[in-house]
């Protein structure tokens, strides 16, 4: 069996955008599904509201599409009522840190053993491109067309500042990285979160001067630092710099867990 | 094993053009019925996957099949006997 068994065949090809980062993710996370030979009758993916939460929609298995922001509010109503079930939940920078920003952070403080895949394409996508909690400074959207002059947040530190047992981002270009870093976060009991980065030439990529889909996953590609690489930098007293995205396992421990198995 | 492109679900991205090792997907020149430029493959018996895939009872590399956003690319079964072209990369 591979991974292209999870999909449901008959609703493929999806809408997604042509070179739109979310099918990409589709795959790494049903790959690493594939290896913890879950039984498709015992696994449930939830999202809530934006381009990236129609993932479960293309997926055979049990899912909840729930209202904006509220992915992870469901999925803890799943999880806690029968622990046995496997429970993934997609959502995006939108879904997951702006209106569902409340459920994210008692999701990781209750540490319930959830999987948590974001799609961060920086962007509201499905709206037509309105800045988001992650939007990068200076980055044109609809809603900021000077350029953002907010901070981001960084979802990741925001997770291990909250509790997360697991935590690691990667990119749409890592696919290999991001596949064994979601297996990762599947084994771990408790709440683990993987941030991808992901292109969305749509809505972010047109205005941000990324003419091709290839020239913002090259940005990706060129603007990621190893966490191993960036503490040996720190070390040594050396720069950092600020526009670099730190990839990786950014945190695995073993606080107590919510609705383990 | 045969990689091949399905052209009902290609949107023409080109990603897969950036990731194989053997630069086997290259971007293509002509669009299709649909409008779209799907990519040419190049000498596409090199893919260690086609050649390892039942041996290893695993898939090898995939990395174009992991990337591509719209699962355009898999890989199909040979026909008994059909005639295969062997090119060795040193
Ligand atoms: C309660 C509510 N408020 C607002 C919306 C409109 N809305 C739909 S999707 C979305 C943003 C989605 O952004 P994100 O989660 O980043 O997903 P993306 O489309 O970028 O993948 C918004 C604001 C809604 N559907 N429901
Ligand atoms: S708008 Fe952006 S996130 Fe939504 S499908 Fe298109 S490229 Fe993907
Ligand atoms: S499996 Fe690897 S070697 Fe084969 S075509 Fe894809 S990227 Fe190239
Ligand atoms: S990555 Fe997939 S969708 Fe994109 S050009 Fe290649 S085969 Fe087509
Ligand atoms: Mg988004």
């Amino acid at each position: 069996m591979s991974f292209e068994d999870w999909y449901r065949q008959d609703r493929l090809p999806h809408i997604f955008c042509a070179g739109c980062g979310n099918g990409t993710i589709i795959n790494c996370t049903l790959a690493a599904i594939e290896q913890m030979a879950w039984k498709k009758e015992e696994t449930v993916f939830v999202s809530g509201i934006g381009c990236s939460s129609r993932a479960p929609g293309y997926i055979a298995a049990d899912s909840l599409h729930t209202t904006h922001g509220r992915a992870i509010a469901f999925a803890t109503g799943v999880k806690l009522a029968n622990p046995d079930l496997n429970v993934v939940v997609f959502t995006g920078d939108g879904d997951l840190a702006a209106i569902g920003g409340n459920h994210f952070i008692h999701g990781c403080r209750r540490n319930i053993d959830l999987t948590v895949v974001c799609m961060n394409n920086q962007i509201y996508g499905m709206t037509g491109g309105q800045g988001s909690p992650t939007t990068p400074r200076g980055c044109i959207s609809s809603t900021t067309p000077y350029g953002c002059a907010e901070t981001p947040f960084d979802l990741c530190e925001l997770a291990i500042a909250s509790g997360a047992n697991y935590v690691s981002r990667w990119t749409s270009y890592h696919v290999k990285e991001l596949e064994k870093s979601v297996l990762a976060g599947l084994q771990t009991p408790g709440f683990s979160f993987i941030e991808a980065l992901v292109q969305c030439p749509t809505a972010f990529g047109r205005r941000n001067k990324f003419k091709q889909v290839s020239d913002q996953v090259d940005y990706l590609r060129t603007h990621t630092m190893l966490k191993a690489k960036r503490d040996r930098l720190l070390d040594q007293g050396q720069h950092i710099p600020p526009d670099m995205y730190i990839v990786g396992e950014l945190a695995r421990r073993n606080r107590p867990a919510l609705g383990v198995k | 094993m045969k990689l091949a492109i399905d052209e009902t679900r290609c949107k023409g991205c080109n990603l897969c053009t950036k990731v194989c090792p053997y630069k086997i997907f290259k971007e293509g020149k002509k669009a299709n019925r649909r409008g779209i430029i799907i990519p040419e493959l190049d000498r596409p018996e090199r893919c260690s996957n086609c050649r390892l895939m039942h041996l290893y009872g695993r898939t090898l590399c995939g990395v174009c099949q992991l990337i591509c956003p719209d699962q355009a690319i898999h890989w199909v079964e040979e026909q008994p006997y059909e005639p295969q072209k062997v090119a060795i990369e040193y």
